[in-house]
């Protein structure tokens, strides 16, 4: 054993995956079924049979800047042809919950939301702050009998003038609540990715004399990266959940076109609303961006109720494992969705007592999905994105092996 | 041999006649015991008869069941009943009462096995013998050294015109075209189980894609296409082409050690693959053999034989299972893998490959039925009251020595039971 390698293990990483849904992983005996029936697994090195291994003998460095381990889609394959129900999609679906909190800043609030636990927690924090904006903006009272404008929450124009250009408080709360959530998660999973990045690159054991400009990262691995995800060219060549694809697409999508009609809305509301009257108003259902919005929520809805389904039925089938990461965050997509239109459709019919309590679970939810992202399973739209950029970069020329 | 009926009390029934139930019930005749031996098959000898050759000594088949023939022959405690099955079982230890079914042979005791009818019946039947790798007359010899010696007739397989012929080729008399199915029962003490195994199916392996290629068999028609009295003479050819393989490569763990098949490992297969190698290697000394394997078991002894086999530089041994299989044009077929210990993916084309099938208990769908206690995996427990032993390979998957081991055990078991 001169040459032997030394196996310093994490167990604490091993107990983390075997709480996150990796139970099963002691149970292989490395036979390989998995690397060869995984449709996404390449021919030179696949996966997922080295990282069972790594992750038995508890490999988290190695584990946590693994592309491989974000490039899997979780399609059950490897699952269901394992002799040993060992799950191997499951555990690397428990090495990337753990990926997403390694990597997560501020570390603290990664941790918090990883637990079931602290889903009290989770959802109190976002409440009590819009619960302020609710308190702050003079609501706390009976809907007034006027028109459900949720820009003024419970309130009217007539107590509390507005403050500037026509805007409410209540808007600009939201406003200045909602841009910063954004963009510290943006900042947030920068952080998080930049570091897998360069944990993945350490791994890679490349030469660094070459190293491709922004505008060649940008368009030669992300880009092309993006194109694969919107196409879903990887998840449809998974041959046990094909029904996925039905779900994830227009998730994808209506998420893509809702961030589009909010933007839009917010431009047009809060923004152009200070100078001309009458825009801060509730756009009209005829207008195209209205259209758009109200499709992109029930494809929503239906999209992620596919995902839902999907995971019960291969929860039944013993194909997978349920665990509080992928659960919360298809809870709370949904919630986002039904609460959302739900309060679209009681503000139509003219019921404020629900309009206004929908459209606060509403704020509430949004708010969640923006500063968990970078931590929950929602990362994975950033990481994964990442991680195939990765890839591409590992097979270009930029990432030549050092010689001997 | 005498009406059945008339067996004296402490008399054990042995169910299956391949080399645990020849053991079991020549072990409980020599020492005084009446057994009633009953066989599914026309023959017995079971799936040691089907071999080419058989550890621990690579000895042919008619080594050790030529012996144990001319023991029952020698000894007339021993009533063998072949195409017999149970129909049900009632009682309890010490008098069981078994109600069994033959099935007619057409073929009657003054057969000499001439030959003579099958050479004038025209039509043919898939000879299951060999796994459905040749076609035998629909009248006809189950196998070179069957015991007993006569022929069988597959009256389904046959037109009205070879009935007739077959009746009139024969000069002795044997042909009862009217023989029908008969029904009875048997008092016994003890009821020894030595049911064996079959090949796990080949097709449920999905992944496998058995019926892609021809160039896909089973370790099991491996014996045959070796033995000197299998379809090919004993010349190692690839089915429907007769080609000659240049390349070989063998699927361990196919559908064993496998929750989604066979759970348990079946323990003959490793060593099998070996054996069979050394039947390529005496005929194609160079060719290139590839071993896909999760862990190679060569217990005891054997180890020596897989290190002389391993000294081989014209065979390659991959840890990793076969997950995937192709068919290719030229007829060969590409093995797709991972190699475990370097961590790369693998694409191996060649000529034959072999999958290492295990072995399913043949009881395992019938057990219900006759109120055996069978484990998760279908082989049977020995009853706890004593009056139901397993043997051989309807006990646990298992080698020839270990399964004579075990028929001896199950055949003192049983004398223990009749005497109470």
């Amino acid at each position: 054993m001169a040459e032997g390698m030394r196996v310093e293990p994490d167990l604490e990483f091993i107990k983390y995956l075997k709480s996150a849904g990796g139970d099963t992983l002691k149970k292989c005996y490395q036979c390989a079924t998995c690397s060869v029936v995984c449709p996404l697994s390449n021919d030179t090195k696949p996966f997922p049979r080295k990282e069972m291994i790594w992750a038995q003998w508890g490999l988290k460095d190695k584990l946590v800047a693994d592309p491989d381990v974000m490039l899997c889609h979780q399609c059950g394959d490897c699952t269901t042809h394992c002799p040993r129900g060992a799950k191997p999609g499951d555990v690397l679906g428990a090495i990337r919950a753990y990926a997403y909190i390694h990597y997560g800043f501020p570390s603290g609030l990664a941790k918090l939301v990883s637990q079931g636990k602290n889903l009290p927690l989770i959802i109190a924090l976002p409440a009590l702050v819009i619960l302020a904006v609710w308190w702050l903006s003079g609501g706390m009272t009976l809907p007034a009998a006027d028109a459900i404008d949720f820009g003024m929450f419970f309130d009217s124009h007539k107590d509390h003038p507005t403050i500037i250009g026509g805007l409410t408080l209540n808007v600009l709360l939201i406003d200045a609540i909602f841009v910063p959530a954004l963009g510290f998660a943006i900042f947030a999973a920068y952080k998080g990715v930049s570091k897998m990045w360069r944990d993945m690159a350490a791994q890679l054991e490349v030469k660094t004399e070459f190293r491709p400009s922004a505008k060649q990262f940008v368009t030669e691995f992300l880009v092309p990266s993006i194109k694969e995800i919107l196409a879903h060219k990887r998840f449809k060549e998974c041959g046990t959940n094909q029904n996925r694809v039905n779900g994830h697409l227009p998730l994808l999508l209506s998420f893509i076109a809702l961030f589009v009609v909010t933007t839009y809305g917010m431009i047009r509301k809060d923004i152009l609303g200070m100078f001309i009257e009458g825009m801060h108003g509730p756009i009209p259902l005829a207008d195209p961006f209205k259209v758009l919005a109200n499709i992109s929520a029930i494809a929503l809805i239906v999209g992620v109720g596919i995902l839902w389904m999907n995971r019960a039925h291969a929860e039944e089938e013993n194909n997978a494992t349920p665990t509080f990461y992928d659960w919360f965050l298809i809870v709370k997509i949904m919630t986002v969705g039904v609460t959302g239109l739900s309060a679209e459709l009681t503000r139509l019919i003219g019921i404020p007592v629900l309009a206004y309590l929908f459209y606060f679970m509403h704020l509430v939810s949004v708010l969640m999905l923006f500063i968990y992202m970078p931590y929950t399973k929602f990362a994975h739209m950033v990481y994964r994105t990442f991680a195939m950029a990765f890839e591409k970069y590992r097979e270009s020329g930029f990432a030549q092996k050092i010689e001997g | 041999m005498t009406d059945e009926r008339s067996a004296p009390a402490g008399a054990v029934l042995v169910v299956g006649g391949g080399i645990s139930g020849l053991t079991a019930a020549l072990e409980a005749a020599e020492v005084g015991k009446d057994v009633f031996l009953i066989e599914k098959n026309p023959y017995l000898g079971g799936r040691v008869a089907q071999l080419n050759q058989y550890f621990p000594k690579l000895c042919p088949p008619s080594c050790g069941l030529e012996i144990n023939f001319q023991r029952i022959k020698a000894n007339r405690r021993v009533r063998v009943y072949t195409m017999t099955e149970v129909k049900s079982v009632t009682g309890g230890p010490g008098k069981y009462q078994v109600t069994l079914e033959s099935k007619p042979r057409f073929i009657n005791n003054n057969c000499t096995a001439c030959g003579a009818c099958a050479d004038a019946c025209p039509d043919e039947r898939d000879n299951d013998f060999n796994f459905g790798m040749n076609k035998s007359k629909a009248v006809y010899k189950p196998h070179d050294m069957a015991f007993p010696m006569k022929y069988v007739l597959d009256k389904n397989a046959c037109s009205d015109a070879g009935l007739q012929a077959v009746k009139d080729a024969c000069k002795y008399d044997a042909v009862e075209l009217d023989m029908a199915a008969k029904e009875f029962t048997v008092d016994v003490s003890a009821i020894v189980w030595a049911t064996g195994w079959n090949p796990y199916d080949p097709t449920k392996m999905t992944n496998l894609k058995y019926d892609s290629s021809n160039a896909i068999i089973t370790n099991m028609m491996m014996e045959r296409l070796a033995a000197p009295n299998g379809p090919t003479g004993g010349k190692i050819l690839r089915p429907g082409d007769n080609k000659e393989p240049a390349s070989f490569a063998f699927v361990q763990c196919a559908g064993s050690r496998d929750e989604n098949h066979l759970e348990y490992c079946s323990y003959i297969c490793c060593m099998a693959s070996m054996k069979h190698i050394n039947y390529i290697r005496e005929q194609y000394p160079t060719a290139k053999i590839t071993v896909f394997y999760i862990d190679l078991r060569t217990p005891g002894k054997y180890e020596k034989f897989r290190e002389k086999l391993m000294s081989d530089a014209n065979i390659t041994w991959v840890k990793g299972k076969v997950a995937d299989i192709v068919a290719e044009a030229d007829g060969s077929v590409t093995l797709i893998a991972e190699n475990a210990v370097t961590g790369d993916k693998i694409k191996e084309t060649v000529d034959l490959a072999i999958l290492a099938t295990g072995m399913e208990p043949a009881a395992k769908a019938q057990a219900a039925a006759l109120g055996l206690s069978v484990d998760s995996n279908g082989f049977i427990l020995a009853d706890a009251e004593g009056g139901m032993v397993s043997a051989g390979c309807a006990k646990k998957a298992a080698d020839v020595v270990t399964c004579g081991q075990s028929a001896t055990a199950a055949a003192m078991k049983a004398i223990q039971a009749s005497r109470r």
